[in-house]
């Protein structure tokens, strides 16, 4: 590999909502607006290449939609497209950029990430969304993703024996960090009021163990960043958030074919052995349906190229894609926070909330503060930029959220089951 | 010349037929509108001003045609009561759901060969639905559950026709077709062997909360149910008690 350095110089957001009317372009160009009030010294001119992301095409009836946004902008003429994984998308996004800027094609990179999700009622929302998942095997008896991650969490609980209240301290952590962060969701639905376990366990179950507090958010919104080489950062910002460290996995498909996974088949020989003596154990203990294998593939390429060895020590604040919050619980495990089936021990000491050691889901999480697919992880980068670059109060109007002398954050993204994803390490140095 | 594609077995005209209509009603044009008053803008909600906005009202509906390919012998399966998966015969591996190729690397996409599996396997893991999408709505609750088929190294995603209080992890159920069967895995579904005893470490059962609180919201899917459907509890009860 070259030595070229790669940077998230800036960003900017459109508030997301459950409806909001602005459309997808307008929205973008709002987001870009923002940024741009941040670069007074960037001709939008010298953007050399424009990385679009954004995860439906049925949602909205258009195909291309990121050459209408595109052109909207007036960033046409050079070269652009899309990624799209899923809720992977956005993680993709920014990994391709980094992929383009550290191959010395490109200095300056603009990241657009979008999804305007209420266009269709909600059940349609979740049944197309669903399309993403094996349509002639998982789709047909009408779990859909509420169901296949609420069955993955039934499974990981059986082996290691988190409870409701594990799942309901998650629900209530985010949802008192959203209350801090003007753009969240649940703030602009709920007001600024914090919430406790008692609220939780009045919330309805949906797809058992999980109730509508533990479940991703439908949004509306936009975000977009500003990636460049080191010969960008020190001419634009005085604040770079540098990338690391990337990784990349996948595991299969269809949740249930990971009993017998023969592509992890021996490969972690210690979380094979960290399984219960009493549960009957198939034909490949790790990750089968109860943990992320390509969390922990993706983990141990970025850890390695960002020279991390104990990441809940050096790591700083995470922004991890949970959609559901036993996902969070079993990340911790594999990306190595702690073993296998001790997630819950780091919600039980606290480890995970504001002003523990290693915060996760300051801004809210997909569960409080948005879940604009395409946007998503754009969306939690610029959250640790603003972290990292010591700006929350600036931002946010209120520092409550900031995580004091922050150097190293991790992020994730994963669409599916876990399908594929990635892991991005960012550092202030 | 090649061999033309010739249909050996049509159950599909009627659909064809009716769908030829939605194709005249004009997809995608506009059928209807509203003006909306809402906030507008990037920022803080506090910071956003009001704009007008005309919504548009366009209907998509499509019938695909979509082939099973080379598994295709377990969907017709499923019409004629018969569960199929497949086995490597290189590494043994036993797929169901099936695949025509092995995907362990060392096996090279080697050919497995079609055998019938018994009617007979254990829930890997389940959850109890109390919402859903629109097509499924009528069929709340239910239990989704992972079933490995006995024999089979995978697990098959089906309903689990039980009490959804009583699912456990590690409950072995038999296999039941449907009487109407249209060629998915809706064909079939499990039900609970006889016999069985709750065990102590069930994650559902272990703390009298959970079953509180899944007791509260199945009487509140109850309600809906009746509300939305005039479906009535018993009658839904009925569809496990009768198994
Ligand atoms: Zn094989």
């Amino acid at each position: 590999m070259n030595d070229r350095r790669v940077a998230i110089l800036g960003g900017g957001l459109y508030r997301p909502g459950r409806v909001r009317y602005d459309n997808a372009e307008e929205g973008v160009a709002m987001a870009y607006k923002n940024m741009l009030e941040d670069f007074p010294k960037l001709d939008p001119r010298e953007i050399e290449f424009v990385q679009s992301s954004y995860f439906s095409d049925h949602l909205n009836q258009q195909l291309c939609m990121s050459w209408i946004v595109q052109d909207y902008i007036g960033q046409h003429r050079k070269g652009g497209y899309r990624v799209e994984a899923g809720g992977s998308t956005p993680l993709d996004a920014i990994i391709n950029a980094y992929f383009l800027i550290r191959s010395g094609q490109f200095d300056l990179v603009l990241v657009l990430g979008w999804e305007w999700m209420s266009e269709v009622d909600t059940a349609t929302t979740n049944e197309f969304i669903a399309s993403a998942s094996d349509t002639d095997w998982d789709f047909t008896v009408g779990g859909f993703y509420n169901g296949y991650y609420a069955a993955l969490e039934t499974r990981h609980m059986q082996l290691y024996g988190e409870t409701i209240e594990d799942l309901g301290k998650l629900a209530v952590r985010n949802r008192n960090n959203a209350v801090h962060n003007p753009f969240s969701q649940w703030r602009a639905e709920h007001g600024t009021g914090y919430v406790g376990l008692d609220d939780y366990y009045k919330d309805r179950i949906i797809a058992w163990p999980y109730r509508r507090w533990n479940c991703a958010l439908i949004s509306e919104g936009a975000c977009c960043l500003l990636m460049g080489s080191e010969k960008m950062a020190k001419r634009l910002t005085s604040n770079p958030m540098w990338i690391a460290g990337v990784g990349l996995g996948s595991d299969s498909m269809r949740p249930g074919d990971r009993l017998v996974d023969w592509a992890y088949h021996g490969v972690y020989k210690a979380d094979e052995r960290l399984y219960p003596a009493n549960v009957e154990k198939p034909k490949t203990p790790y990750p089968e349906m109860a943990n992320f294998g390509f969390a922990r593939e993706a983990a141990k390429q970025a850890y390695a190229q960002a020279g991390i060895r104990d990441p809940l020590k050096e790591l700083d604040v995470a922004e991890l894609f949970a959609p559901y919050d036993g996902v969070e619980l079993c990340l911790y495990e594999d990306l190595m926070f702690c073993p296998r089936g001790e997630g819950k021990t780091l919600i039980r000491q606290g480890v995970v909330e504001r002003g523990g050691k290693l915060p996760c889901q300051l801004s809210g999480g997909l569960t409080a503060f948005t879940h604009p697919v395409g946007a998503t992880s754009l969306l939690q980068t610029l959250f640790l930029h603003w972290q990292l670059a010591g700006l929350v109060r600036k931002k946010l109007g209120d520092a409550t959220l900031q995580v004091k002398n922050a150097k190293k954050a991790i992020t994730t993204g994963h669409g599916g089951t876990g399908c594929q994803g990635g892991v991005i390490i960012y550092s202030k140095d | 010349m090649a061999k033309e594609p010739k249909i050996i077995e049509d159950k599909a005209t009627p659909i064809k037929r009716e769908w030829e209509e939605y194709a005249r009603k004009g997809n995608w044009t506009v059928k209807g509108y509203e003006m909306v008053r809402a906030l507008s803008g990037p920022g803080k909600a506090e910071e956003c001003k009001e704009e007008d906005f005309m919504v548009i009202y366009r209907p998509h509906g499509v019938l695909y045609h979509h082939s099973y390919g080379l598994v295709s012998k377990f969907f017709k399966g499923l019409i004629e009561k018969h569960l199929f998966g497949t086995k490597c015969p290189k590494c043994k591996t036993v797929y169901c759901p099936p695949r025509v190729h092995c995907w362990n690397p060392k096996c090279r996409v080697g050919e497995t060969e079609w055998m019938e599996l018994p009617l007979t396997g254990k829930v890997h893991t389940f959850s109890v639905m109390l919402f859903s999408a629109d097509a499924f709505l009528e069929m709340l609750p239910f239990v989704l559950g992972y079933v490995q088929i006995d024999g089979a190294h995978t697990a098959l995603p089906i309903q689990v026709m039980t009490a959804p209080t009583d699912v456990f992890i590690g409950q072995k159920v038999r296999i039941r077709f449907r009487g109407k069967r249209k060629g998915d895995l809706m064909d079939i579904y499990a039900v609970p062997a006889k016999g069985q005893t709750m065990p102590e470490n069930s994650c559902l059962h272990e703390y009298e909360r959970n079953l509180e609180d899944l007791n509260r919201d199945l009487e509140n899917t109850y309600a809906f149910l009746d509300k939305r459907f005039g479906i009535k509890k018993a009658q839904v009860e009925r569809r496990w008690k009768a198994k």
